[in-house]
């Protein structure tokens, strides 16, 4: 709020699904509380059921806005990346989330946006527009993304291509976008199960990028969600590489190309 | 045979008992020769001693029986309902003659007054338990609609110490504390809080803003609203006179009619705006009808309702309808005003062709309080309201 200006909720029409569904969604005590007590639950389980390790902690930046990227194996890597994260940005922290599974209907479009405070991301029709607002949302104010790029779960283990959305919303910008490796989510929770089970997840955060350089057009997006790419992939080879050494095997695989 | 007392009830058949058949007996044979008769004061059995609540406090708090036991309560209810009813029949009638969209618009609006009335009649009828309940959740609701409207919801603490000032209203009258004096203490308090917790935030720019938001909020959502609650700690007025139902039922009513007056008459024969910056459809005239009609009604029925106490005389009635008409229009000026500084035309949008809850509800900020002293000054030595009930319900002895 602006100093002796008043400043009414951007969603102060909306209600129900609506708001939940809207991109310019504004929480207040209760949402904070739940996200409290969701982050609280969820940063203990992590550590005790799934002995979270986090490597490369320092690489995260100080103070939103920024987005984080990474392979996308089960329901339990947003939040992973987000227990890495302070517990005091759970507010401006947004993990984009698939419309078509998370806003389905009313009562999980509640949960998701007031506990998850997930944004949707409309997979079947994810148009230009929609990409415009999450990327001025970005700009506009203090915000974290939490982003797939990968647009879905892997069904097999092996990371997919990314997609440019991560491009539309940051080329041309200078907001952070960290690239971060998840690994042990595909056994912890695969696909077709319901729920998780025990197994170690670790995670792996990369050095921050900036796309300041590149233009807000196709082939600009495209240079960053390849650039993210090879970022991630780059982090997988060198967890893989961290494993096997610790095991004292030899390397079974060529390194990343 | 004489006056039957209440047990708690440990059987259908004494729950069907009490339910059913001793309050049509009643109403069939008459409040005075009914085998069953309210208000048998100071029944201590030996069931309800200790820590459980007597039964005075429990019939206050729970007793559902009684809700239709003072003969306006009744009435007000029957008005109330037929009043909708008759509304609804007008809106099915007139439907021809309308626009597809406006009947949408105010049949929208008709429903959400059923609603409206459900959920405000139920919980006062029921107990007095259910309408401190009601009265909190309206609070809530309130002043979350508010905090949305003027941007104070971004600042949780000043946020979250409101609602543990809501929170604490509703205990201190659930309570009823010696003289309610912690539900009065509340107020300085929680301002004092409010500032409090703003200070190690160390950011003095917007200081004033902030705390005097969170203030206002309070006041106006939290304790004004919050002394409802403190009506229904009246077990018997001034020891003869009604039981807190039909005063709440005749305070809320009066001050929608009040509301309903005053757009009727400005309708019909108003002209000059009574303040067009602040809310340009509210008219001299509306006002002055209002105000002769909401006194002339509380008059009548506070005649009725108050007959036998210090306050059924017609100075003190006429004061009470006047009161009642001249802060209803205050409080709906106040949300406007409010509205008019955000640059918002509805607060809320919780109420299909309403609005928000406060766009509905504005009316009733600034009544409780003045009501509630102005009774009690009227009361004199059996003030103030609530002084015939037992306190400190939970903290004390146990009623």
């Amino acid at each position: 709020m602006e100093d002796w200006r008043l400043e009414p909720a951007r969603d102060l029409e909306l209600v129900g699904a609506d708001r939940h569904r809207s991109y310019y969604r504004e929480s207040g005590l209760v949402a904070n509380i739940a996200r409290f007590g969701w982050w609280t639950m969820m940063r203990a389980s992590l550590k005790v059921l799934h002995r979270l390790k986090v490597h490369g902690r320092e690489h995260l930046p100080q103070y939103p806005s920024f987005v984080l990227v990474a392979n996308h194996a089960s329901h339990l890597d947003a939040m992973v990346l987000g227990s890495t994260l302070p517990l005091r940005l759970r507010d401006q922290l947004f993990p984009l989330a698939a419309g078509d599974v998370f806003f389905h209907t009313p009562a999980l479009a509640a949960f998701s946006a007031t506990v998850l405070n997930a944004l949707p991301v409309w997979r079947k029709k994810v148009g230009a527009h929609a990409i415009r607002k999450l990327r001025e949302r970005l700009i506009d104010e203090p915000s974290i993304y939490i982003l797939f790029p990968e647009g879905g779960r892997t069904r097999d283990g092996s990371m997919k291509p990314f997609k440019s959305g991560i491009g539309m919303m940051t080329a041309g910008t200078s907001i952070p976008v960290v690239p971060c490796h998840l690994s042990g989510t595909f056994e912890a929770f695969p696909p077709e199960s319901f729920i998780p089970r025990l197994h170690r997840v670790s995670i792996r955060i990369g050095k921050p990028r900036t796309f300041e350089h590149l233009e807000n057009r196709r082939p600009g997006w495209d240079e960053v969600s390849r650039t993210l790419e090879t970022d991630v992939r780059a982090l997988a080879a060198t967890t893989a590489g961290r494993n096997t050494n610790t095991t004292n095997k030899p390397p079974t695989t060529d390194p990343a190309p | 045979m004489g006056p039957r007392n209440y047990r708690l009830a440990n059987s259908w058949r004494e729950w069907r008992l009490r339910a059913v058949v001793l309050p049509a007996d009643r109403y069939i044979h008459g409040a005075a020769t009914s085998r069953y008769q309210w208000g048998d004061d100071d029944d201590q059995s030996p069931a309800s001693g200790g820590k459980h609540l007597n039964l005075t406090t429990r019939e206050r708090l729970f007793g559902y029986e009684r809700a239709l036991d003072h003969p306006v309560s009744v009435e007000i209810v029957a008005c109330v309902i037929v009043g909708l009813a008759i509304a609804g029949v007008l809106i099915l009638v007139l439907r021809s003659r309308m626009r597809e969209q406006s009947y949408r618009v105010v049949f929208a609006r008709w429903r959400s007054w059923c609603w409206l009335v459900g959920v405000i009649i139920v919980p006062v009828l029921a107990g007095a338990a259910w309408t401190m309940l009601a009265v909190m959740l309206l609070s809530l609701l309130c002043f979350r609609e508010y905090s949305r409207a003027t941007g104070l919801f971004r600042e949780k603490t000043i946020c979250a110490v409101i609602v543990l000032g809501i929170l604490m209203v509703t205990f201190a009258a659930l309570d009823h504390w010696q003289d309610d004096r912690l539900f009065f203490a509340l107020g300085p308090l929680t301002a004092a809080l409010i500032v409090i917790v703003s200070i190690p935030q160390d950011r003095p720019r917007g200081f004033i803003q902030r705390v005097a938001l969170g203030v206002l909020g309070f006041a106006l959502f939290g304790f004004s609203l919050g002394y409802i609650s403190n009506f229904a700690n009246i077990g018997r007025l001034a020891g003869s006179g009604p039981d807190y139902r039909p005063i709440v039922l005749l305070l809320i009513v009066g001050v929608g009619l009040n509301d309903l007056f005053a757009e009727l008459v400005g309708k019909l024969v108003g002209r000059r705006p009574l303040l067009p910056s602040t809310s340009p459809r509210k008219t001299w005239a509306g006002a002055i009808g209002a105000l002769l009609l909401t006194t002339l009604l509380v008059t009548l029925v506070g005649h009725r309702l108050f007959a036998g106490t210090p306050i059924d005389h017609p100075g003190w009635l006429i004061g009470l309808g006047m009161l009642i008409s001249l802060l209803g229009q205050l409080g709906s000026l106040t949300l406007s005003s409010i509205k008019r500084d955000v640059g918002v035309k509805d607060i809320g949008a919780t109420l299909p062709g309403h609005g928000g809850l406060l766009d509905r509800f504005d009316s009733l900020v600034l009544v409780p309080p003045a009501v509630y002293h102005y009774l009690s000054l009227a009361l004199g030595e059996n003030g103030p309201l609530g002084a015939d009930q037992p306190y400190r319900i939970l903290t004390g002895s146990g009623g």
